[in-house]
């Protein structure tokens, strides 16, 4: 294991397209992060014109609600497709550079050349989720004036959530990479499908004329942008008692599990059948 | 002498195309083996097939007496087409990747880059190299940690003649450290100048294979001049192994079926009395035998 993320680190740490997509997709979340709070209460104030008792401003940055509204915001396709950027580059650039095949001829297996960049997106993942939770417990520590250690922890199991999302959809893009193999194509597509096609099967999926029963869930990529799926507007639930989403729940996170488990597969499987 | 390599019917066709037809090799120990063959003959497939970067239809082979392995790939050095580099990366970080690859140490990155004339260049970005430059990594790339087999595709493709030279320079010194060299090249001159042992491929069959000196020594033909040209005629029909003879005006071309030393012919034609003026040996050059070779299949 160690050996791959070696190998996986020399390829990355000097490569700047990599350091500029990462930073951008912290950029592009603070962003979104900062502006949130102000443009809900933006919508408050000329809410509050017409109303003769105004609605008090809305916090969301404090415990334990900051968690669940973080992963919602770093869950946003818009900045979920930076990192998923990152991962098609890097896949795509072996088969561009064919330095997968001086990988093989070098010693390296098929089976291990695909576990040295599910090791790289296991780490970023893990790297992103961290730093978001450091963000949070800062951001959250300094919003909320009565602390204690249960309430810090309270809601914590959607940075959890966040992991299982950003994971899978790493390995989403990935599946891009390795089957179309080349940089531009696979941007495009994965692309057209995360913005345009899955929307539009997700509103004829979930129209109750074309199913009974709502399967808009089962998408790839809605099933992994569901598990946080509504961001937390305290206000909401103490005020009219509405709770749009309370936790993370285990079975929203096993449908994109089992999709990248799935695709894995299927990678894998190509891998070995196709010449490189 | 211990086997490195053998290949047993190995079959690889693309679409219409029959890339290679059942080829069997055999490669010993220390041998500077030459694959030759035009453009198209099927040699980078054989190669790539070995390596395992594509499966062969039919057949199979064997890496040092075992199935094909990632280990055994381990113990290879191999460069195969073009130059195979992270663009942004220099060539030491490049070669630490190799080494990563195949479980050696960093120690031996300075050696192969000073053997191949880039130590200088040892921290500049790979896409900065002029393709001569590229090329040379690729040879630094498979010396690395002195493998027991090289393996090298056209290896001189695109360099400049001083370049040629010092590739050619560098394989031959290392094969007579007793590394095993698979080479494959279109240039005859290549394979003579390099090889030991020679299979020669034509629309990916094997026509014919062996050692390079061996061909070079089959003398089928000699040039004979005497005063007495008429007896001379006579005599050499009553050799046993003659063939068929081109006269000219002042002296004849024989051809022999078998393989007759240039000594041996003296003495016949002196045991029976004619005096030779001239005796020379046309020794049939491997591309002689390269363009008979690929008439005979057609």
């Amino acid at each position: 294991m160690i050996k791959l993320l070696k190998i996986e680190a020399k390829k990355i740490l000097t490569y700047k397209i990599f350091w500029i997509l990462i930073g951008l997709y912290f950029i592009f979340l603070s962003a979104g992060i900062s502006m949130a709070e102000f443009m809900i209460n933006n919508m408050v104030d000329s809410t509050n014109r017409h109303l003769p008792i105004p609605i008090p401003h809305v916090a969301i940055y404090f415990f334990p609600w900051v968690w669940q509204n973080i992963a919602f915001f770093a869950s946003i396709r818009y900045v979920l497709i930076f990192p998923a950027m990152v991962i098609i580059i890097l896949i795509t650039n072996e088969f561009t550079f064919k330095t997968i095949r001086q990988n093989v001829i070098n010693g390296m297996s098929k089976a291990e050349f695909l576990a040295s960049k599910l090791q790289l997106i296991l780490l970023i993942s893990l790297a992103i989720t961290f730093l978001l939770s450091i963000g949070t417990l800062i951001l959250g520590l300094s919003n909320t004036s009565d602390i204690s250690f249960g309430l810090v922890l309270e809601k914590s199991s959607f940075i959890f959530g966040f992991f299982v999302t950003i994971l899978s959809f790493q390995i989403f893009a990935l599946f891009f990479g390795f089957l179309l193999r080349n940089t531009g194509l696979s941007i495009a597509l994965f692309t057209l499908y995360v913005f345009i096609v899955e929307p539009i099967l997700y509103y004829f999926l979930k129209s109750p004329i074309v199913f009974k029963n709502d399967i808009s869930t089962y998408l790839p990529v809605n099933s992994i942008l569901r598990i946080t799926e509504y961001p937390a507007i305290p206000v909401l639930k103490q005020v009219m008692g509405l709770n749009l989403q309370d936790s993370v729940s285990f079975l929203a996170c096993c449908i994109p599990l089992f999709y990248s488990a799935l695709m894995v597969g299927i990678v894998y499987w190509v891998l070995l059948k196709r010449d490189l | 002498m211990e086997t490195i390599l053998s290949v047993n019917n190995i079959s690889k066709r693309y679409g219409k195309i029959q890339a290679v037809n059942d080829l069997s090799l055999e490669v010993k120990k220390g041998q500077v083996f030459g694959i030759l063959g035009p453009n198209g003959s099927g040699k980078t497939t054989t190669l790539s097939t070995i390596l395992e970067l594509i499966r062969a239809n039919k057949g199979d082979f064997q890496w040092f007496g075992e199935e094909p392995s990632k280990e055994s790939r381990k113990r290879i050095g191999s460069v195969i087409e073009s130059p195979n580099f992270f663009p942004y990366l220099s060539p030491a970080i490049n070669l630490k990747i190799v080494a990563d690859i195949k479980d050696h140490d960093y120690g031996d990155i300075d050696r192969v880059l000073i053997l191949t004339g880039l130590y200088e260049r040892r921290n500049s970005r790979f896409k900065t190299f002029s393709f001569g430059m590229k090329q040379r990594l690729a040879v630094a790339s498979a010396l690395l940690g002195n493998p027991d087999v090289l393996i090298l595709d056209e290896p001189t493709n695109g360099l400049d003649p001083q370049g040629i030279a010092h590739i050619r320079e560098l394989i031959l010194s290392i094969a007579s450290q007793g590394t095993t060299i698979i080479l494959a090249s279109h240039l005859l001159d290549e394979v003579q100048k390099i090889c030991s042992h020679v299979a020669v491929l034509d629309k990916g069959k094997k026509l014919f294979d062996g050692k390079v000196s061996e061909v070079l020594a089959i003398s089928d033909s000699f040039e004979l001049s005497s005063h007495d040209l008429e007896g001379l005629k006579k005599v050499v029909a009553q050799h046993p192994a003659f063939q068929s003879i081109t006269p000219s005006s002042d002296q004849i071309l024989v051809y022999f079926k078998d393989e007759v030393k240039a000594e041996e012919l003296n003495q016949f034609f002196f045991l029976k009395g004619i005096i030779l003026s001239h005796l020379s040996e046309r020794k049939r050059s491997l591309e002689q035998h390269f363009l008979e070779l690929l008439d005979d299949n057609k």
